[in-house]
């Protein structure tokens, strides 16, 4: 789930289209942003509120990235940065709100109260993290970005990203 | 290191929820700016509708909103088109003349079954069985809404009479002689029977939004009326010039398309696809020069009008539109 090896499989073969298929951009990378934001959030109806955010912003400026398809999804992410960073400000400012709450997948009954048992208990895990552990986690497991892509996201090295990465799940391991 | 058990977090965004903002963001590329610009490419769309534009100018604003509940009470729609005009022209046309349109209009329009006030019911069962028909609402809300009520009001009927020598006096009195009232029309009656209409309104404390909803009215032309004609009356009374309304008025089909008239300082307006359907939504927000505050989506699906409108964006009225069910 590379970010920038596995990304693009519509972007790539359309690097160097005039006209890229957003529809198959847009089913791509929805995935990567819902789920960035169920891992730094913990709210289901907010993840869906900020990915809409997101989107409508990348939506309203994706003319730009016609001739830089590449950059698109690491661009999309930082845009989620931006939001999620936006929206705790405003929590901070507010008032708190997050409601855990997870629904849970499909399966059987069985297995959904064993996937939203483990979802709660991650997300429970995650809450204690400090911001920015919580927020690599995110993106590594989230939306799936590379170390590389995470560097170039918060502006620290590659080789920083995976250690702190690396520390962070031995702890959740641990406390799991 | 096995990081697997941090992969249960994971799973595919809902798909209504995908839907929903797939719409979202498809709504989005349609700025109504350029239709305005182009308006020979909103005049093809146009064509493929049909409408009555005769009270047209009923919908000059800052009532966006009671123009939606206008034309749902009194008109048969299948398709929703905007056209865009400008209401200083409309105030100048109109401040210079010496019509006393209320009074014209009162003379010629009788209410056979009047309108009763609302009346509010429990549940939107209950609002069914008394509007007799199936009262949808959205599944999805805007974060902070609630309902707060749904109410019905009885069916009702009017009946319009023409009068050809009022009509051609009140465009010569606004200057439009260019264009002669259509023949045949002394005496003719115009009946609108309204079916219930049921209304759903939500409420965050602060904005209210409606969801209006009803059967299509019934409205019966005496036989041979030139449509278009006054159509395209109805297009100069809103200021629009001659080839504009000619235009216009010659590639609608009146019988099924509403046009609703959208001021281009208070709202811009594209055309929308709700649920397979075509639609229209209107998003006073966007205006120029500040604007009511009141957006609008309104479509049409089975034998029912829908009409959504509130102080937020329109795009988070097609949000609410594609949902309801």
């Amino acid at each position: 789930m590379a970010l920038e090896t596995e990304l693009p499989a519509s972007f790539a073969s359309q690097a160097a289209a005039a006209a890229p298929d957003w529809d198959a951009v847009y089913a791509e990378q929805l995935p990567r942003v819902y789920n960035f934001f169920r891992y730094r959030l913990r709210d289901d109806a907010l993840a869906e509120d900020l990915t809409a955010t997101t989107f409508e912003k990348a939506w309203r400026a994706r003319e730009r990235y016609r001739h830089d398809l590449a950059g698109f999804a690491t661009w999309l992410l930082a845009i989620a940065r931006n939001v999620a960073v936006d929206h705790m400000r405003a929590r901070r400012e507010h008032a708190p709100l997050e409601a855990a709450e997870d629904a849970s997948a499909p399966g059987t009954p069985e297995e959904d109260n064993a996937r939203a048992s483990d979802a709660e208990r991650l997300r429970a895990l995650l809450a204690r993290l400090r911001e920015r552990d919580r927020e690599l986690i995110a993106l590594k497991y989230g939306s799936g970005a590379t170390n590389r892509a995470i560097a170039k996201l918060t502006g620290l090295s590659e080789s920083n990203v995976g250690t702190i990465v690396h520390r962070v799940v031995q702890t959740l391991r641990r406390d799991w | 290191m096995s990081d697997e058990f941090l992969n249960v977090l994971r799973r595919d965004p809902p798909a209504a929820f995908a839907r929903r903002l797939r719409s979202r963001l498809h709504a989005l590329d349609a700025p109504a700016a350029t239709e305005r610009r182009a308006p020979a490419r909103a005049y093809r769309w146009l064509a493929t509708a049909a409408s009555v534009a005769a009270l047209a100018f009923a919908f000059t604003l800052p009532a966006v909103r009671s123009a939606a509940e206008a034309f749902l009470d009194y008109f048969r729609v299948v398709n929703f088109a905007g056209v865009a005009f400008d209401p200083q022209r409309v105030e100048q046309l109109w401040s210079n003349a010496s019509v006393d349109l209320p009074t014209l209009i009162s003379g010629h329009v009788a209410i056979s079954t009047p309108p009763t006030p609302p009346i509010a019911y429990a549940s939107l069962d209950e609002a069914g069985a008394a509007a007799q028909m199936q009262v949808r609402a959205p599944t999805w809300l805007p974060p902070g809404f609630k309902l707060t009520s749904v109410e019905v009001i009885a069916a009702h009927e009017l009946r319009v009479t023409g009068d050809t020598a009022k009509l051609q006096e009140v465009l010569t009195a606004l200057g439009i002689d260019d264009l002669a009232v259509p023949a045949g029309l002394d005496g003719q009656v115009v009946t609108v029977s309204i079916p219930p209409i049921a209304r759903i309104l939500y409420d965050n404390g602060a904005k209210q939004i409606a969801l209006v909803q009803s059967r299509g009215p019934v409205v019966s032309f005496p036989a041979g009326v030139d449509l278009a004609s006054f159509a395209e009356i109805g297009l100069r009374l809103l200021g629009l010039g001659r080839a504009e309304a000619y235009d216009l008025a010659q590639s609608v089909d009146w019988r099924s398309t509403l046009l609703v008239p959208v001021p281009l300082t208070a709202a811009t307006f594209h055309r929308v696809e709700v649920q397979n359907g075509d639609g229209l939504a209107i998003d006073a927000a966007a205006g120029e020069n500040g604007g009511s505050g009141e957006s609008m989506v309104l479509w049409s699906g089975g034998d029912s009008v829908y009409a959504l409108r509130g102080p937020i964006r329109a795009a988070d009225l097609l949000l609410m539109a594609q949902s309801v069910q």
